[in-house]
């Protein structure tokens, strides 16, 4: 009957309201606990106690944000997290990038084999490595600095960036790395030069992907640093105690703090990211 | 002597037309291969291949850092004592059964997410956005914000069910009441990225062949169980392998919300390792318990190599 009927405007939800009303439970779903802890950090202490309790705030206030950040360092634990998240990223992109273009460009014997190495890497249960990680790292005298986060942050979004990368570098035609060459570039040059920039959109999805991995992770950075100056706000925030009992006005500011740069980076790449999870989608 | 071969290998790479600085530059392909994958090798022996290695020879160790004691071999007496203890048996059996529940249940909320944010939508960015923020939202971030959800004073939760009309329930004195809390924090925040992946694969599936279903005069339920579904398989299939693998190693959510009480009630056996190695750091035990996973994730790796071998 009707040529609309397509894949994506089928069946009984084709009615505007209705889609409408879909349309709104998806987004209830997905942003509902971020707006309610950015509603629970605008509240006084005492509206937080009034029962039954309110929904929106009556009378916002940032006297929580301020004291996030006077009660406990949590711009030291904003910065922690940045510099481990981005150097792990910067670390990932480089040596992910060699890695593809070995795997994307070169004749390698084995490459089928290295691939399944790296699919089965990107599946590994880095806390069942916790006891011998903790132990290489006290040899080392890593314990205690973000080198300890960075090599195992690296190492998990290491096969993911990896297989987004040798997608890309497959798709970039080898006559323009070949003319770069024939102009008397080498093949690390050419790699640098051309290919690197011409695949922009791939190694900026993997190294959005690596950043919001560091950015997330927990537990080797509750185990890896126990001085409190090295927390990373994950860790910060959770092992935060109050005077008496959980301080929930403030972390929920301290939370808020933490959602906004991740939440900043998604909303401007939505799309990338989107792209590259389901091109190698990997944690849950 | 020693100068007088390195004069005559420079004479050959001279004879040979190349300087050694260009070779340096540009060296063979497999050479060059090689060079490449190095710093990937190296990491992965530093953090993985070394270290399950030592996890290994650790787990048959007594090597306990309170006790002062060097290391000695225990033969398999951490394994006889993970055996005999009640808290391995409880906190493996909460692992396998956290894995149970949040899988299939967030398969089911992210296929039902992904049908809804299909829908031919005006403006698409908030449907986007709104599975893409509890993907990116750190684990532990949604367990500290779910365990405010479910607060027994004042909690929306308990708000909600106050007002339309039951009593409100103290979520985390019961094991039962915690555990299905930390259950649904865990559906909540991954079935958005089942719903994500489930999504791209219902955009792959070509418009046609439900134009051809139509003409067969096949319904709406038909249509999706004989095309939707059949289709989607090889998305879900990845998407439920990862899935298990994390859910085996669920840590974040649990520890945020109850630290694995009352009791040990809702403790995982990523919890059970993390405080025998870090707490205890008793760590002959602890690899002894990180084998366990180690063997359990190992197997589900197995089989999604296996399924990608033979698509191909």
């Amino acid at each position: 009957m009707s040529h609309e009927t397509t894949a994506n405007n089928r069946s009984i939800f084709s009615g505007k309201p209705l889609r409408i009303l879909i349309g709104f439970i998806l987004v209830v779903n997905g942003m509902f606990p971020a707006l309610w802890i950015l509603f629970t950090s605008l509240k006084t202490e005492s509206e937080l106690t009034l029962k039954p309790i309110t929904w929106l705030p009556h009378a916002p206030t940032v006297a929580n944000y301020l004291r996030a950040f006077t009660d406990q360092p949590l711009l030291l634990f904003l910065f922690n997290s940045f510099m481990v998240a981005i150097l792990s990223t910067a670390l990932t992109l480089f040596v992910s990038v060699l890695a593809a273009y070995a795997l994307a460009r070169l004749q390698i014997r084995g490459r089928d084999l290295i691939l399944s190495a790296i699919i089965a890497v990107s599946t590994f249960p880095l806390v069942t490595l916790l006891v011998p990680l903790f132990e290489i790292m006290r040899a080392l005298g890593l314990l205690n600095t973000w080198v300890a986060l960075i090599l195992p942050y690296t190492v998990l979004s290491l096969p993911v960036c990896t297989l987004i990368l040798v997608s890309f570098f497959e798709g970039i035609p080898r006559d323009l790395e070949n003319s770069a060459m024939i102009d008397g570039c080498t093949r690390i040059g050419a790699l640098f030069k051309v290919v690197v920039p011409l695949s922009a959109p791939g190694v900026f999805t993997a190294g959005i992907l690596a950043f919001v991995n560091a950015w997330d992770e927990f537990l080797l950075a509750l185990s890896f640093n126990s001085n409190p100056m090295l927390r990373t706000l994950p860790v910060g925030i959770t092992l935060y105690q109050g005077e008496f009992a959980f301080p929930w006005p403030v972390i929920s500011a301290a939370l808020v703090v933490g959602i906004v740069p991740v939440a900043v980076l998604i909303v401007i790449f939505q799309e990338r990211v989107v792209s590259g999870l389901t091109s190698g989608g990997i944690k849950g | 002597m020693a100068t007088a071969s390195e004069t005559t290998l420079v004479t050959t790479r001279n004879e040979s037309g190349t300087k050694w600085w260009t070779r340096f530059l540009d060296p063979s392909e497999g050479t060059l291969a090689a060079l490449l994958l190095l710093p990937t090798a190296l990491l992965l022996t530093l953090i993985i291949v070394y270290p399950v290695c030592r996890l290994i020879w650790t787990s048959f160790q007594n090597l306990s850092l309170t006790s002062g004691l060097p290391a000695s071999f225990a033969g398999l007496e951490n394994y006889s004592l993970m055996l005999d203890d009640p808290v391995f048996w409880e906190t493996t059996w909460n692992t396998v059964l956290i894995t149970l529940i949040t899988v299939p249940g967030a398969l089911l909320v992210g296929l039902a997410l992904a049908l809804m944010a299909n829908l031919p939508f005006n403006v698409k960015w908030p449907v986007r956005l709104s599975l893409l923020i509890p993907w990116a939202l750190p684990l532990s971030f949604a367990g500290l914000i779910f365990a405010w959800f479910f607060h027994s004073e004042y909690g929306v939760v308990n708000d909600v069910l106050r007002r339309i009309g039951f009593e409100g329930v103290i979520w985390f004195n019961s094991a039962n009441w915690a555990f299905a809390a930390i259950c649904l924090t865990i559906i909540w925040k991954t079935s958005s990225f089942m719903a994500l992946i489930i999504l791209a694969g219902l955009q792959t599936i070509p418009r046609s062949l439900y134009e051809a279903a139509d003409v067969d005069g096949a319904g709406r339920l038909r249509q999706f169980f004989e095309i939707t579904l059949p289709l989607l398989k090889p998305a879900i299939v990845v998407a439920l392998i990862f899935r298990t693998i994390t859910a085996l190693q669920t840590f974040d959510i649990p520890f945020t919300m109850t630290r694995g009480g009352p009791g040990t009630s809702t403790a995982t056996l990523a919890m059970y390792i993390h405080q025998n190695t870090v707490d205890f750091l008793d760590l002959g035990y602890g690899s002894a318990l990180a084998v366990v996973m180690f063997v359990l994730s190992m197997g589900v790796t197995a089989v999604y190599l296996r399924m990608i071998r033979a698509r191909g």
